[in-house]
């Protein structure tokens, strides 16, 4: 069994590696800026739904309703809310990698569509043709996941270089894991960025494994910040389990993106609750130890028990919050089962022959 | 007006059309700026657009050509060089994996419109080499979503690639490296040219000789030669590999009954493979004798001077081979 016991801090429980070693740009979780209460029950209602959703889709995959591949979100959602509310996707785009619903869902599209695409429906996001990791969204934004690890931080910096071109004073967000760092694009791409003052984000949401691999096995450096400081642009990590923690550097990086036409690295620390993929069961490579304490500081565990000392929401009505998604997720799932599937001739459209 | 120019000028005069035409026209690639580009192709470009319209990037094929699907998905018209075609194996995966797909992946919902621009081949200096003059042509054909053409002289070069810029679609634009400085007829006006249509460029009645890109004049010289011999040869230029437009070879078929495929690319598996294929199934019956091919021998390009020429296809070659036929 593969031991990764280096990410355990000596009390056993917080992992090391979300305590960033060095002095973080965001505060320690007492000095939060506090976010006003509409804002909190906002998030709350987006991260359940997240969950949820993930959820459902694992059912529906071991349901044998979704087939190839299906890489859940659970685990990581302040790093999606606290980033993608910050955006404006009226000028701003996301380029996504293949751990995508949760993305998907924080830029507005609907979960019906997302299901009917996992479905292979063809109502579906992508006409049925993409499936989990490739669905585009051009209304909301989103310009697609990715089913190559690394593969579109390059496409996020011609996005980014087309925004400036079209003095749109727009950004572009791209997401990838902590894998990523190690294909040559990324840091090819970071080169140019900084080269040409491309205003794309590289946000590396590190899980602590590329697939089964931990971060100490695939990286020669164990802090990512400090991977990617060779290309003149600013870095920095942020607690990924902590939503006021993503939401107060989103806005700050996002202002100075804006306005100084710069390219940012950020490595958001945090863990996913799932394999690899769900098909990735054995997890024999970490420890239930280390799963444990990651659980101990769960996004929704963190925003929900704020909420009830502060006495915003009471454990039931959160709870009831929780049901009453579920509800509207489930009646998405059924929308989505009732869709056609596509009809043949479908197979040779969007594609010169 | 007709005036004599160079492969690359042609080319050039497609580019600075477009770029003047249309502003969401970009170029990037390697010393494609100040350096006026390795074959010229974008001299003069840097010095009329600025840095923005004409970027030269680091040696970072795989990013770059990223860079430019990118760009194409948020509408701007993205021409990328690859300073030869060898080095696009450095950027497969946007190649195959985006830049082909994203259309199809998405359902329709986005599209790149981009150009991705080389030389390949043996040319147009001898001694090259392995890893600088192949003709890769085949890997881009092979791959739904992209199309792939390559012009055989000056007047085509310019009518196409502009035709390849507004295309909606990604397209691979292959620059015959062998006649990349042979001077020829361009018109100097406006004028684009259909990027799915193959082309009789020399008309016969004896013998078709089928080919695409710089061996178009290997043909065409054959064609010549065979005319003394008594031989009248047809020459068909396919002009685009993906989509392949067989009507004009299937047709010309009709009339001679044999047919030699001409390809400097390495012959199994390559273009000429699918082209005989094709005339296998929808030509079959208007064959007298089986079709011949003339291909780049199959091994990487040597450097000494005897062993590159002999690894080439040579107008001889297309000469024996279809005299065979007519014995």
């Amino acid at each position: 069994m593969m031991v990764s016991s280096g990410w355990m801090c000596e009390d056993g429980k917080v992992p090391m590696s979300a305590r960033p070693q060095q002095k973080l740009a965001s505060p320690p979780a007492l000095e939060r800026r506090p976010l006003d209460t509409n804002t909190l029950k906002n998030y709350l209602r987006q991260m359940v739904m997240v969950r949820e959703f993930e959820r459902l889709g694992e059912r529906e995959f071991k349901n044998g309703l979704i087939r190839g591949y299906y890489h859940s979100y659970a685990g990581q959602e302040a790093v999606g809310v606290g980033f993608l509310n910050a955006l404006d996707l009226n000028r701003d785009y996301v380029v996504d990698h293949y751990r995508d619903h949760g993305h998907m869902l924080l830029c507005g599209m609907d979960p019906k569509r997302i299901f009917a695409e996992l479905f292979g429906r063809s109502d579906g996001v992508s006409k049925g043709k993409g499936g989990s990791m490739h669905m585009y969204s051009p209304e909301n934004h989103f310009l697609g996941g990715d089913g190559i690890v690394g593969g579109g931080i390059s496409v996020a910096t011609g996005v980014g270089l087309a925004l400036k071109q079209q003095r749109k004073q727009g950004l572009c967000v791209c997401f990838f894991g902590d894998g990523a760092l190690d294909t040559g694009t990324f840091h090819e791409s970071l080169n140019m960025a900084s080269l040409w003052g491309v205003p794309t984000v590289y946000i590396c949401i590190n899980n602590k494994y590329s697939m089964g691999t931990s971060v100490e096995r695939h990286s020669s450096l164990p802090r990512l910040v400090d991977r990617a400081q060779g290309y003149g642009i600013s870095t920095e990590q942020v607690d990924g389990q902590d939503v006021w923690a993503t939401t107060e550097a989103a806005e700050r990086i996002f202002r100075k993106v804006r306005n100084e036409q710069v390219p940012y690295f950020v490595e958001a620390l945090t863990y996913r609750y799932q394999g690899h993929g769900i098909h990735d069961k054995a997890l024999n490579y970490r420890t239930l130890e280390e799963e444990t304490a990651w659980h101990e500081r769960d996004p929704l565990k963190l925003l929900t028990d704020y909420l009830v000392e502060e006495k915003i929401a009471s454990r039931d009505q959160i709870e009831a919050l929780r049901a009453e998604v579920v509800g509207e997720l489930e009646a998405k799932v059924e929308a989505a089962k009732l869709g056609s599937e596509p009809q043949p001739e479908e197979l040779f459209q969007d594609v010169t022959l | 007006m007709i005036v004599k120019k160079a492969m690359h000028e042609a080319l050039n005069m497609a580019l600075r059309e477009e770029m003047a035409r249309d502003e969401r026209v970009v170029l990037l690639g390697e010393e494609i700026g100040p350096y006026n580009g390795v074959h010229y192709v974008t001299r003069g470009l840097y010095a009329e657009f600025g840095k923005d319209r004409v970027i030269d990037t680091p040696i970072s094929e795989e990013s770059f050509v990223g860079v430019g699907v990118g760009m194409a998905i948020l509408g701007q018209r993205p021409v990328v060089e690859m300073m030869r075609m060898d080095f696009s194996l450095r950027a497969m995966d946007q190649i195959y994996n985006h830049m082909a797909k994203i259309r199809y992946m998405s359902g329709g919902r986005l599209s790149v419109p981009m150009v991705l621009r080389g030389p390949e081949g043996p040319g147009p200096n001898p001694g090259l080499t392995a890893q600088h003059g192949q003709q890769l042509s085949v890997l881009f054909a092979h791959c739904p979503g992209l199309r792939v053409v390559t012009p055989s002289n000056q007047y085509d070069a310019k009518g196409m690639l502009k035709a390849a810029i507004r295309s909606d679609d990604p397209v691979v634009f292959l620059e015959p490296g062998p006649l990349n400085n042979k001077q020829g007829d361009v018109d100097d006006g406006e004028y684009v040219l259909p990027l799915d249509q193959a082309e009789i460029k020399h008309s016969g009645n004896d013998v078709t000789l089928i080919g695409y890109g710089a061996s178009v004049a290997l043909c065409l010289q054959a064609a010549r030669d065979l005319e003394r011999d008594g031989l009248s040869a047809e020459v068909v230029d396919m002009r685009s590999l993906r989509p392949l437009d067989m009507g004009p070879a299937l047709a010309s078929l009709k009339k001679t009954n044999r047919a030699v495929v001409v390809d400097y690319a390495w012959q199994s598996y390559g273009p000429s493979a699918e082209i005989v294929s094709r005339i296998m199934s929808e030509g079959f019956w208007d064959l007298e004798v089986p079709v011949a091919r003339v291909c780049g021998k199959e091994t990487p390009l040597p450097y000494a001077a005897n062993l590159e020429e002999l690894s080439k296809p040579t107008v001889e070659e297309v000469v024996e081979a279809a005299k065979k036929l007519k014995l």
